[in-house]
């Protein structure tokens, strides 16, 4: 299980980034920025960017196969030379640690800077990952210099598997959350952790007029109902709130992940019942990703 | 270029082309059988460097007669009605309608038919009474347009502010999806509604209109203008007497260095271009009699001091590859910072060129003539390696981010007009406030004017007009279309690969 980060100075405050995607529509409202930090506190067994999940531990497995010698080894560490790649994914695919050698260490000013090129064009900026609150010290201080230096929007999009005690400063700086609700009773089958702090960090975050969005992959033979009737109640005083009930697919999985997951897609019909569910429950923007 | 008596012959025999079409080529060509070195005291150097390639004159001719561009004021005949077509002031839409039909008939252009149909949101709102009802004449009107105006530089304007009108207009073109009118929305986030003006960027995802004008940047350097043809920014109630354009790419070549290009090459066509303009627009205001004889001018829908001209460009792209190679440069113009630099420094050589030649009969530009980023037309080889304007050709773009803020940086030269289009995928379809974030950020930053389109589509825009798809293969396979643009841009298609432009994820 993942730590959260201690506490650093701005100078020291650094992050891994698997990636950033200057244009989405798919990360909140508008067109946003999205920050993908690396690693996470889960394993879900549908993750479709599992590369996301873990650290590099220097194996330097992902060297030997990379078709264009984009990446070498520097000092120790797995060197990547962004002119040379061309995102064939070799190297990811024989990662053994759920890594990328993709990742670039960032300082909070550096990322402000990536954002600030595009900021003419954006409402705002999504941080996502893997999980972004692994490194809530530094989400917060980038936050900070965001709002302090621009008026673009600060929104989260996390699992919900965080100890909100430790989330105070994270929660008051952020506009909105988008919350994955994983699961109310098979979390460690699904998810990989024993974690339940999801449903009460949604209780906590509504409260506080803070959700901006839920998420539910929909998988058979889960929990799916008991879930989805849980947070559809949970969202009947909050009427805005969208619930995005998604499909579960096997796009971006491996072979093994592949077979734990094909039989359990659910129909159309399916789909359909869990709707329709859900908005008995009491939610009422309820979108079904199929 | 001059036209041959062959010409007359393939056309007339052409398999290709409908009767009206075969009536407009004959036209044109019969414009360019004269000599102009007699007829409008062009240079021999003149007329090489439009045998070389350097100067294209887009054949708009030698025996000229009318404007190239005719911006009428609509307003006006609202108001006024047209003694000559013997028209009285609209008193119901069906009237409304009805006239401006007519009166299209009667607004010549450098395609014969009128490039500019009025602000229409502006001209209908007024009339609409029973909104059920007076769809369904919209709708037909429109359609009317498409079938008869069979040319789709023909430009709609709508805007800046939301009407009921606009909404219904919005409506329609999806319903029809037609490619002509052309249409624009003259864009103005302190003016426009966010709803309409989302509504409009919906539209444009699915029939690749409304295109997006920065009205405030147009108003501040134009004042009273209009949105016509492909982007053209014009004075209302005037027009343009003529554009020609520098081919850039082929200007660069034989050129050894940037400095060679910029100081000696450049200044050599451009002044070249700028003498023959004059003389087109003497001889256009001075002898061929359009302003003593047309209707239009003497009722006031246009007048002379309107009138400016315009001096395009395209291949902005392959001059800057050009002299990156020479330079021995492994970089590409639209992914080169130091590329973006030489292109900077042959648009301000340009503009500065054109910004100190003393114009004739253009007083309501400062005597001045306009530069404008100019489309890339099939008019000879050389278009093959020109892409149109200051545009990175299809293939070497960036990612979209990158690819806005690079296009972005070049739209403040082109006083007369420049677009950018830009492609995305399905995703867009129902987030419409997404498309509105980056035209926002787009005129934020100094765009005129900018396009979005679906790539799934059948109808898109190509570099700058409407055509569908499917019309186009259809010249490809040597039938028969409806359409002059479709024609044109089957050949800018082979010439630029337009249909193959990037998706943006």
């Amino acid at each position: 299980m993942q730590k959260y980060s201690k506490e650093k100075s701005d100078a020291d405050c650094k992050a891994i980034v698997n990636k950033i995607i200057p244009f989405s529509n798919v990360d909140g409202p508008g067109n946003r920025l999205v920050v993908f930090f690396q690693g996470c506190n889960a394993r879900c067994i549908y993750c479709h960017n599992p590369e996301t999940m873990g650290y590099c531990q220097r194996c330097f497995k992902c060297i030997e196969v990379c078709p264009q010698k984009a990446l070498s080894c520097l000092n120790g560490k797995v060197e990547h030379n962004e002119s040379l790649c061309i995102s064939c994914d070799a190297c990811i695919r024989v990662c053994p640690h759920h890594a990328s050698p993709r990742t670039k260490i960032m300082g909070v000013d550096e990322l402000y800077e990536e954002i600030k090129a595009y900021s003419p064009y954006i409402r705002g900026v999504t941080v996502s990952g893997g999980e972004p609150l692994l490194n809530y010290n530094f989400v917060i201080k980038l936050f900070k210099k965001i709002k302090r230096e621009s008026g673009l929007s600060c929104f989260v999009d996390t699992n919900g598997f965080f100890d909100k005690r430790e989330m105070d400063k994270l929660i008051e700086i952020t506009d909105k959350f988008m919350l994955d609700i994983k699961s109310v009773d098979k979390v460690r089958e699904l998810c990989g952790i024993e974690s339940k702090d999801s449903i009460d960090n949604l209780k906590y975050l509504l409260k506080q007029d803070k959700v901006f969005e839920v998420r539910t992959v929909i998988v058979d033979e889960m929990d799916a109902e008991a879930t989805v009737s849980k947070v559809a109640f949970l969202l009947k005083d909050y009427q805005d709130v969208n619930y995005k009930l998604i499909r579960v697919h096997t796009t971006g999985l491996n072979e093994s992940r592949k077979e734990r997951i094909k039989h359990k897609i659910p129909n159309n019909e399916k789909m359909e019942q869990i709707r329709a569910l859900a908005l008995e429950k009491g939610a009422k923007k309820v979108e079904c990703i199929l | 270029m001059k036209s041959t008596l062959h010409d007359i012959v393939n056309t007339a025999v052409s398999s290709k082309l409908t009767c009206q079409q075969k009536l407009f080529n004959l036209a044109n060509i019969a414009e360019r059988l004269v000599d102009p070195e007699e007829v409008l005291g062009y240079s021999e150097k003149e007329t090489e460097y439009i045998e070389k390639g350097m100067i294209c004159d887009l054949n708009e001719g030698y025996a000229i007669y009318r404007p190239r561009y005719i911006v009428p004021d609509y307003m006006s005949f609202l108001k006024h009605g047209c003694k000559f077509l013997d028209i009285r002031p609209p008193e119901d839409l069906d009237e409304l309608l009805d006239n401006l039909l007519i009166f299209y008939h009667h607004v010549p252009s450098i395609t014969s038919f009128p490039v500019f149909i009025g602000p229409l949101d502006l001209m209908i709102d007024p009339f609409i009474n029973d909104e059920k009802y007076d769809y369904i004449k919209i709708k037909r009107f429109l359609n009317h347009i498409d079938k008869t105006i069979t040319d789709s530089f023909c430009h709609a304007d709508i805007g800046p502010k939301a009407t009921n009108a606009g909404k219904m207009i919005l409506k329609a073109i999806v319903e029809l999806e037609n490619p002509t009118p052309n249409m624009t929305l003259r864009y103005d986030p302190d003016l426009t509604d966010p709803d309409f003006a989302q509504k409009a960027a919906a539209a444009c995802l699915k029939v690749s209109k409304p295109s997006f004008s920065n009205e405030k940047m147009y108003r501040k350097e134009m004042g009273e203008h209009e949105i016509v043809s492909c982007y053209n920014a014009l004075p209302s109630a005037g027009g343009a007497y003529t554009l020609p354009r520098l081919r850039l790419g082929t200007i660069a070549q034989g050129t050894s260095s940037l400095d060679e290009l910029l100081n000696q090459r450049i200044p050599d066509v451009s002044e070249t271009m700028l003498s023959m303009m004059d003389k087109r627009i003497k001889f256009l205001v001075e002898k061929s009699n359009f302003f003593e004889s047309s209707f239009l001018v003497s009722e006031g829908f246009i007048k002379r001091e309107n009138f400016t001209a315009m001096f395009g460009i395209v291949g902005l792209a392959e001059a800057v590859n050009h002299i990156l190679y020479k330079e021995k440069k492994d970089e590409h113009f639209g992914m080169s910072s130091y590329g973006d630099d030489i292109a900077h420094k042959i648009m301000r050589k340009i503009q500065s060129i054109v910004n100190n030649h003393k114009g004739i009969y253009v007083e309501r530009t400062n005597n001045r003539y306009l530069l404008h980023g100019q489309v890339g037309a099939n008019l000879s080889h050389e278009d093959y390696s020109n892409t149109p304007a200051h545009r990175v050709p299809v293939g070497d773009e960036p990612s979209l981010p990158k690819h806005i803020k690079q296009a972005g940086q070049f739209h403040k030269y082109f006083e007369s007009g420049t677009g950018d289009l830009f492609a995305f995928d399905q995703t867009y379809t129902d987030k419409p406030e997404a498309i509105l974030d980056i035209i926002n950020g787009a005129m934020d930053t100094g765009y005129r004017y900018i396009t979005t389109y679906l790539e799934n589509t059948d109808l898109i825009r190509v570099t700058g007009y409407l055509i569908k798809k499917s019309e186009a293969q259809k010249v490809a396979d040597g039938k028969v279309v409806l359409r002059d643009t479709a024609i044109m841009g089957e050949g800018t298609n082979q010439n630029a690969k337009v249909f193959k432009r990037k998706i943006r994820r």
